[in-house]
């Protein structure tokens, strides 16, 4: 670990080349009362995967807009290649030749791998579009860096992993020699995320320099040789991945000593709290998004359900809390069976919920903090007195949430929007758990949130299974999983297919079974 | 503390910005467009303050511009109750036409004693104004299909309906008469004016009645504010209008609450005819004022959907109505008025739009103060004192495979 | 507790906004004391009141009609007219009389009987101020009087709608016409039913197709070109060979169906050939049925001047006061004078009766 503050020092490795491709030079970039990025100082050196780690909101997303050419930094300076620059829009920073591949992709779906690539810079022959054009360069540079596309595939059919090398395959297609990756493993499972690796080794190979933008410092060890650490706004030093171990790293980030999700003494007792019998949902039209799920959570437990996004769980979890109608099987809790009963019903008799998307389900984000406490509560004291919302109730337990669960804001009357993600999560988290569930529905309870907020949520969670609460844990954060589930369910299409025990499996594992490579029989 | 209270004052201070803003910028349009015909702006401007010679005058201004507001008020608050759940219910027209009709029709074959005769005319309004809205919700809820679209079908039903209604089994006017009408509604369904009360204050005999309506308005906006503001029903319709998804998650059904808010909304728009219903024409006819639904969509704009906001803006929009009479006697057209108010309504729009962003940055200032700079040492956001600290001391990493270089 | 605290807020934002108008009105209403004495002393001068209906001056119709009888009345008796129209709703109908009555205008005339429900109220509200209604009788329905000083100015819509239909029936071989209505209101079914007893007069086998574009109560049909375009589109196309429309501003829909159709159209009110621009359309209208608003408006103000004006009671235009009349502009329909001529006589002399309503 270097020493933190000065610039990233690679004087001695120069010969290679005199300039490094990117460096910023003390960039400062303030938003209206905050200071986004504040003399930021990263040289990166051409040829290399060149690491950005720090926590969610310590300023990466804000610095790789600037070097994109989104915003322009207030102070400080910019070089390519040993020369200053100046980006008024992404499309100076593509004529420079930096690319950027978005953590969210942005491909039409209906259009094909060819039309997706050359999409807003179209080869054109007599005005037409001249596909042989393009589907030249296209197959040159797959091939060239070993991407592996067919040109003529229908986005729609393409997997995670494909989709992200059409992305790749776009930038490399303008020309770009730096590549910007913005969290690209954050939607991958583990087997993907080595190909993508694989991809960035032939990118190296090339000559192209890649910015590799992550949280998952175990990944950003493999992949990267140089990593520049931010918190806070600031670059805090850098490191080289050989020498530093990945908790070091994770310290850098966080400035302090580092939590764990892992449970290791079971408090599973006897009474079972949730259990779902063949429940079936119908899809419109198609195959049912949860087929048969038949699971069981006793007081207690944590009940981990892996699987790659988009395999039925969502469509659990609403199953579980009466937003989606059940079109076989039934649900009970605590002996009752509540199949046919309301969300709110449900909600009232005991289930807390914790959504997956916070901002769509969670919250009402132009709401102060007192009345998001309020939702999802507002039949019960302290939220309301009768048939009234009681105000002053509901804003002396948001004051208390925020002290007991850590949740920074000036005051209940702030607005949501405002909190950063860990801070709305926690607000969350507090509220689910100030109505005293007997079981809590948490849909990745951790996702955006900054290493503080987790461990808090997870030392939340742990806390209350040790009352006795039960959990359905649902969560893409496989270490989250593995570290805090009593049992685990991997789920592939809409059923269960596999039941793991956390203790023996690794992140590996359960990712083979994710993707249907590895089956329930391999467990057995 | 203190911190709340200068937190929430420039909330609300920002919150008048937008209309404030919104209302000179329409100022100055209107001018350039009174410039524009050749007339002097100053002189327009004098002209529209001016609410008469004599105090008899200024009176009669005073109860013309309330009893153009009163009908303007409830339409902007039937409007607004629709849009603060994300409905928009451009029914209102259609909704106050027929249960303006019907409840004149109904008050008049009925014989009652004075209170009861104006409640009754009052509650098959307000049933007919929410069955008709009614329709649309229901067809929301079964069919999917959008409110605007729906709404805008019933109105056009409405008004054919109410205009076979009224020539035909509602016709209560002489077959010669050139305005066909409904039988009068006998005195017990009069509403008593409040004139007295304006002379009670010393003030000039004006030539028309006050509408007595205006108590009942008032009433009826006080009980739409709490329960918005401060029921349960309220925060669940709020919540809705905030996020759909975010209300369904938190238990309330989305279906009945469509149904309860356009019953609710169709319900006051029903009230819109009942002002000058029970306050001058005491009978629906085919002069009945029309439009009052079409401009309280403005009027609920520009009050942000705020009952209070809602009556300062009936007021703002009926102070401009007024102005267009005295504009004519200096030639300028009545249409500079509507141009008026159709730019405040634009420019109130924009300026919400901004307003609101500027009370969300302020907001994220506020957060990011109290976020960004704690002076705990070390560490910004390194994990705090949780409920359960011990979990988080000597914790270690997940350990995870090897590189595999 | 914010609500509760925005609201006080508001509240007082609102008090002082009040409290601001309210100032400024003040010190609005002191400038302009100083210059309105001369104003309401000044007897010699005419100043005459007009409150127009709907749309205002620039329908082309009747409004304009109103309009041109007053300035026909001051250039020959001098002083001035002062206008109002009404707003879109209609709703400042009353306040806008009683304005120009409480600004000293006198007489004070109202055009159209929307007026009906506000007249009555205003008139007695300033006892010594002359009105006149053009197409609203003194006596309601319910026999009361509107008040002793108030005119009716009335037409005999039904007795030129008679003639249209005999000048239509007389231009139809195949005996086929059609009527296209703007609004379905007492005053355009007067229209209706002449038109249909004059063209049956002529031929009792004749087909009249009628058609409203809105039903009463939507004014819509008044100002609708396209959808009267529609309606007479499908007349024509059903074989109709003369179209009269009541329909206000709709009309140019009428006869913008008539050229391209190829057929007739008969104009209402005013005389068409000489509102439309189009020379197609000047050549599809046959005549038009003339409702003189500004003779009688003239003639009204002509007898307040000379003190004549009794009040309390109508002044009917028929075809005997040539208040109404079939224009002759574009000589379309002069070879069938004797005719029209002839049937006119019966009327005036009453040997024809006309029903006033279908």
């Amino acid at each position: 670990m270097a020493a933190p503050g000065g610039p990233p020092a690679h004087e001695g490795e120069g010969e290679r080349s005199a300039a490094p491709a990117v460096e910023l030079r003390g960039i400062t970039k303030r938003f209206p009362g905050v200071v986004a990025n504040r003399d930021i100082e990263l040289r990166v050196r051409r040829g290399e995967v060149h690491a950005i780690v720090g926590e969610n909101g310590a300023g990466k997303s804000t610095l790789m807009k600037t070097l994109y050419g989104e915003h322009r930094p207030d102070e400080g300076q910019i070089l390519v290649d040993g020369r200053e620059v100046s980006f008024r829009s992404p499309s100076d920073a593509i004529a420079a030749g930096i690319g950027m591949v978005h953590q969210h992709f942005m491909l039409a779906d209906y259009f094909t791998v060819l039309e997706n690539v050359v999409l807003g810079s179209e080869p054109t022959r007599g005005g037409r579009l001249d596909r042989a054009a393009a589907r030249r360069r296209i197959t040159e540079i797959s091939e060239r860096y070993n991407l592996g596309l067919d040109p003529d595939a229908l986005v729609e059919d393409l997997g995670v992993g494909d989709r992200q090398r059409v992305e790749i395959a776009k930038v490399l297609y303008r020309n770009a020699r730096i590549l910007i990756l913005d969290e690209p493993t954050a939607v991958l499972v583990p087997q993907e995320v080595d190909e993508l690796f694989g991809n960035l080794a032939e990118l190296k190979r090339e000559g192209l320099t890649v910015i590799f933008i992550s949280h998952k410092l175990d990944e950003v060890r493999r992949v990267a040789d140089s990593i520049t650490v931010i918190r806070r706004g600031t670059t805090v030093g850098s490191a080289d991945p050989r020498t530093t171990s990945t908790r070091q790293l994770a310290e850098m980030m966080v400035g302090s000593e580092l939590p764990t999700p892992e449970t290791r003494t079971s408090t599973v007792r006897e009474t079972p709290v949730l259990t779902l019998s063949s429940v079936t949902v119908a899809g419109i039209g198609g195959r049912a998004p949860v087929e048969d799920v038949s699971l069981t959570v006793r007081e207690g437990e944590v009940v981990g359900i892996a699987g790659v996004e988009g395999n039925g769980q969502a469509e659990l979890v609403d199953a579980i809390m009466g937003l989606r109608p059940l079109s076989g099987g039934t649900v009970s809790f605590l002996g009752d069976d509540i199949t046919t009963w309301s969300t709110r019903a449900r909600r009232e008799a005991g289930i807390g919920f914790i959504p997956e998307d916070r901002h769509r389900q969670g919250m009402l984000l132009e709401a102060p903090l007192w009345e998001n406490r309020v939702l999802g509560h507002q039949t019960r004291p302290p939220a309301a007195k009768g048939w009234f919302i009681d105000r002053r109730s509901a804003r002396a337990d948001t004051e208390r949430i925020m002290q007991q669960y850590d949740v920074r804001a000036p005051g209940p009357d702030t607005l949501a929007v405002a909190l950063s993600g860990g801070n709305q999560q926690k607000l969350i988290v507090g509220r689910e758990m100030s109505a005293g569930p007997r079981l809590l529905v948490a849909a990745h309870p951790t996702r955006g949130v900054d290493v503080g907020a987790q461990a808090v949520i997870w030392g939340l969670l742990k806390a209350a299974r040790r009352e006795g609460l039960g959990i359905v844990l649902i969560s893409a954060d496989l270490d989250e999983l593995i570290g805090l589930s009593d049992s685990l369910h991997v789920m592939l299409r809409g059923r269960l297919v596999a039941r793991l025990d956390p203790d023996g499996v690794t992140p590996e594992d359960l990712g083979g079974y994710m993707t249907g490579a590895r089956t329930a029989e391999d467990a057995a | 503390m203190s911190g709340r209270v200068v937190a929430t004052l420039r909330r609300v201070g920002l919150s008048l910005l937008g209309p404030a803003i919104a209302v000179a910028v329409a100022m100055a349009i209107s001018a350039v467009v009174i410039a524009l015909i050749g007339e002097d702006p100053l002189e327009a401007l004098e002209v529209m303050v001016d609410l008469g010679e004599t105090p008899r005058a200024e009176v009669q201004s005073i109860v013309v511009i309330f009893n153009r507001a009163i009908p303007l008020f409830l339409s902007g608050l039937a409007v607004s109750i629709a849009f603060r759940m994300g409905l928009f219910n451009i029914g209102v027209e259609g909704q106050y036409r027929l249960a303006t009709l019907v409840a004149a029709a109904a008050g008049a074959a009925v014989v009652l004693p004075a209170p009861l005769h104006v409640l009754f005319v009052i509650v098959v309004a307000m049933a007919v104004g929410a069955g008709w809205a009614g329709i649309a919700a229901v067809l929301k809820v079964t069919r999917g299909v959008s409110e605007v679209i729906s709404s805008i079908m019933l109105n056009a039903i409405a008004l054919g309906l109410a205009a076979y209604l009224v020539v035909g089994p509602f016709r209560g006017s002489a077959e010669t008469a050139s305005i066909v009408s409904t039988t009068p509604l006998p005195e017990s369904a009069h509403v008593p004016p409040l004139t007295g009360l304006l002379t009670g204050l010393g003030l000039a005999e004006p030539r028309s009645e006050l509408f007595g309506f205006l108590v009942i308005a008032l009433v009826v906006g006080v009980l739409v504010a709490v329960l918005l503001a401060r029921t349960r029903f309220g925060f669940d319709l709020r919540a809705t209008g905030l996020s759909p998804s975010a209300a369904s998650a938190s238990g309330v059904n989305a279906r009945t609450m469509t149904v309860k808010a356009m019953l609710l909304s169709g319900a006051v728009a029903g009230l819109v005819g009942l002002p000058q219903l029970l306050g001058s024409t005491y009978v629906y006819s085919t002069e009945f004022t029309a439009g009052l639904g079409f401009t309280g969509i403005a009027v609920a704009l520009l009050g942000r959907n705020n009952p209070l906001g809602i009556a300062v803006a009936a007021l703002l929009f009926a102070f401009l109505d007024r102005a267009a009479l005295p504009l004519q006697s200096i030639d300028i057209p009545s249409s500079v008025v509507t141009i008026i108010q159709g730019t405040i309504v634009l420019s109130v729009v924009i300026a919400n739009e901004v307003a609101r962003r500027l009370a969300r940055r302020s907001a994220e200032r506020e957060a990011a103060a109290v976020t960004g700079a704690p002076p705990d040492p070390g560490s910004g956001s390194a994990p705090g004192n949780g409920p359960d600290g011990t979990q988080r001391v000597g914790a270690t990493l997940p350990e995870t495979t090897e590189p595999r270089a | 507790m914010r609500g509760a605290r925005m609201g006080k807020t508001g509240l007082r934002a609102t008090a002082l906004l009040l409290a601001g108008s309210l100032a400024l009105v003040g010190c609005a209403s002191d400038d302009d004391g100083g210059d309105d004495g001369g104003n309401g002393g000044g007897d010699g001068e005419l100043r005459i009141g007009l409150a127009y209906d709907a749309v205002g001056r620039g329908d082309r119709s009747f409004n304009d009609s109103a309009y041109a009888g007053a300035q026909a009345a001051v250039d020959q008796l001098g002083g001035e007219v002062q206008e109002f129209t009404p707003n879109e709703d209609g709703s400042d109908r009353a306040e806008g009389l009683a304005n120009l009555a409480e600004q000293g205008y006198n007489p004070v005339i109202a055009v159209g009987f929307a007026y009906d429900e506000t007249i009555a109220e205003v008139a007695a509200d300033f006892p010594d101020t002359t009105f006149a209604q053009v197409d609203g009788a003194n006596e309601l329905p319910d026999g009361t009087s509107k008040g002793d000083n108030v005119t009716g100015l009335l037409f005999a819509e039904e007795e030129g709608s008679f003639l249209a239909g005999v000048a239509a029936a007389l231009k139809s071989p195949t005996g086929h016409i059609g009527f296209i209505g703007g609004v379905e209101s007492p005053l355009i079914q007067k229209f209706e039913a002449g038109y249909v007893a004059g063209a049956t007069a002529v031929n009792p086998a004749i087909r009249i197709d009628v058609q409203y574009i809105s039903p009463a109560g939507d004014f819509s049909g008044f100002n609708a070109p396209d959808r009267a375009e529609d309606l007479a589109d499908v007349m024509y196309g059903d074989g109709a060979e003369v179209v009269f429309h009541a329909a206000g501003g709709s009309g140019t829909g009428v006869f913008a169906a008539a050229v391209t159709a190829g057929k007739l159209a008969i104009g209402v009110d005013s005389d068409q050939y000489n509102t439309v621009d189009d020379e197609a359309q000047k050549a599809v209208i046959m005549t038009s049925m003339l409702k003189r608003v500004d003779n009688a408006v003239e003639a009204f103000i002509t007898e307040f001047e000379a003190g004549d004006v009794q009040g309390g009671t109508d002044v009917l235009n028929d075809l005997s006061t040539e208040g109404i009349a079939l224009s002759t502009t574009g000589g379309q329909i002069d070879d069938i004078q004797t005719q029209i001529a002839d049937y006119t006589q019966q009327i005036v002399d009453g040997e024809i009766e006309i029903p006033t309503t279908p």
